[in-house]
């Protein structure tokens, strides 16, 4: 018997990739699918979530090498921005503290229960007023493993308590926002029955509100005009990746000196050999994104198994439910928009990042192409459709310098060595981090890892 | 057996929901199909083992010419628009998957 309990409660329902793949498994029988079937996306899941720890450790320790040159070299802390890589580094902090799996069980504990409470707020429609189901499972998992880490940190609980009151959280922000983008997702669309479930809600329902007053989107759609084009090739996740962490990578080096160069080559051992500065540079920067795009990967492997069985039951248990989805659904709609919003967005967070370092912050942050496209592209295509280019314009710019002030603040207070950057998590989830520090601080409590 | 690819900006969101829908399709009509996701930027490597892309009209101009048949729509996540492309896609090209 104890034997037993010991092989349930040790090594598997706290093994992350056995979890994941019962999960996905029951997931695929409630749905009435066949057993083999099943049985494929519950290995295909189990593979996905070692293939993520393939990237995200070699990730954190690389990336760890550049921001302890530059800490030891200027005295600055630096954080990147992406949203896989917070979620990893929140485990990490975890697994840190309460020993490897810990963090990665929690974060999917908290994904179901969350799950669970969402649909139970659209049950209740009547009274709870929501009625969109947050269905983008990569945003999901990011955001409950962010969420345990920050009940954990700030409010020292165990196990059982920090679940709970993170999915309550996680669920709350999931139903109240993607429902509260159901009227403007409807208008941009013509009338697909869908909503907006992203990381950037909050500001594309400030751009539906706000962009009217700035503009006229009959004279002003950007869709209506010529853009010059060329700028494409920014649009390639891969690329985009690989120019972000290569620009940020020389600027680490070109403030750090031959010194500072020294240091790094002692740190990446496996680099040690690329003597020139210049092919020292391309290897690093090719290497964390080779490491980001296997973490990406194995994502891409369970997250697929998972939503199969999330939008499976959702539509079995409510089929009423407005089905909350992925940002870049709607990009069709406004290709445009999506390029302008960008690049506006770029803009106001390169100015932003200059603004930390002029005004000596000492907290600096290195942009990423997630918070960089994904975010004002889709606050872009809002902002157009209700106010025109000249909306787009103004509202984009100030939401890149929302994604990394917000940012400094959330990083200032958790000590990450990753934050989001997205403009929910510099704003929200700003407001989140500092309620959950403020409480437990007047609980007494320290805040562990 | 035809291999389709959704394709979208980062592979990781967008397509893999039009994956669900897109596999889902495939089992209702009896087509015997692989179906994967993909960003973009990684199409490339796909297209070798690819028979149908599914995307949207943002997206195309970034995929390679090649022989795979491309299905464009406006919204990828629209089940009913996307069964008539692909039904007829599959029916005129592929008439030997339908089993």
């Amino acid at each position: 018997m104890q034997y037993i309990l010991n092989l349930l409660l040790n090594q598997i329902f706290t093994q992350p990739f056995l979890l994941m793949a019962i999960v996905v498994f029951i997931g695929y029988m409630a749905m009435g699918q066949k057993f083999s079937k099943a049985l494929i996306g519950a290995c295909k899941a189990a593979i996905g979530i070692l293939v993520m720890g393939l990237g995200s450790g070699p990730l954190s320790t690389n990336f760890g090498h550049l921001l302890t040159v530059l800490k030891e070299s200027t005295g600055l802390q630096g954080a990147g921005l992406n949203t896989y890589t917070t979620m990893t580094a929140s485990i990490a902090r975890i697994d840190g503290v309460l020993g490897d799996g810990v963090g990665t069980s929690w974060c999917l504990y908290c994904l179901l229960l969350g799950f669970i409470f969402n649909i139970i707020l659209v049950a209740l429609r009547k009274y709870t007023r929501i009625k969109a189901i947050y269905l983008t499972g990569n945003c999901m998992i990011c955001q409950c493993g962010i969420s345990v880490f920050l009940v954990w940190h700030f409010l020292g609980t165990s196990m059982i308590p920090t679940i709970i009151i993170a999915a309550i959280l996680t669920a709350l922000y999931w139903g109240i926002f993607s429902t509260m983008l159901i009227e403007p997702t409807k208008q941009i669309t013509g009338g697909a029955n869908l909503t907006i479930a992203h990381q950037n809600m909050l500001m594309d329902w400030v751009s539906w509100k706000v962009a009217p007053k700035i503009g006229n989107p009959e004279v002003d759609d950007i869709e209506k005009k010529k853009l010059p084009k060329g700028l494409g090739f920014l649009q390639d996740s891969v690329l985009a990746t690989l120019l972000v962490m290569f620009i940020s990578t020389a600027i680490i080096m070109l403030v750090c000196g031959s010194s500072g160069l020294e240091r790094m080559h002692e740190l990446f051992t496996a680099g040690s050999a690329y003597k020139n500065p210049f092919i020292f540079l391309v290897w690093i920067s090719v290497t964390l994104t080779a490491n980001l795009w296997v973490l990406l990967a194995g994502v891409r492997m369970f997250v697929s198994e998972l939503m199969m069985s999330f939008k499976g039951i959702s539509e079995k248990l409510l089929p009423g439910a407005v089905a909350g989805v992925d940002c870049a659904a709607i990009y069709g709609f406004a290709p445009k928009s999506v390029v302008f919003g960008f690049l506006v967005g770029t803009v106001g967070q390169l100015l932003a990042v200059a603004l930390l370092v002029i005004f000596k912050s000492p907290i600096v942050l290195i942009p990423g192409f997630i918070p960089l496209f994904f975010d004002n592209a889709t606050v872009g295509i809002f902002a157009n459709k209700f106010g025109g280019w000249k909306a787009l314009v103004l509202i984009c710019f100030f939401n890149g310098l929302i994604q990394i002030f917000g940012s400094a603040l959330v990083v200032a207070m958790t000590n990450l060595s990753w934050w989001q950057g997205v403009s929910d998590y510099s704003t929200i989830w700003l407001a989140i981090t500092w309620i959950l520090k403020t409480v437990g601080g007047l609980i007494g409590i320290t805040p562990v890892g | 057996m035809i291999n389709i690819v959704c394709v979208c900006h980062n592979g990781m969101g967008t397509s893999m929901l039009a994956k669900i829908n897109i596999s889902n399709i495939c089992q209702a009509n009896n087509i015997d199909a692989n179906v994967d996701a993909c960003a973009h930027g990684e199409v490339m490597s796909f297209l070798p083992m690819t028979d149908v892309i599914i995307t949207t009209p943002e997206i195309v101009e970034f995929i390679p010419k090649s022989d795979v048949k491309i299905i464009i729509t406006k919204n990828i996540l629209d089940k009913e628009e996307t069964e008539e492309l692909l039904v007829t896609c599959v029916k005129e090209y592929f008439p030997g998957s339908i089993g």
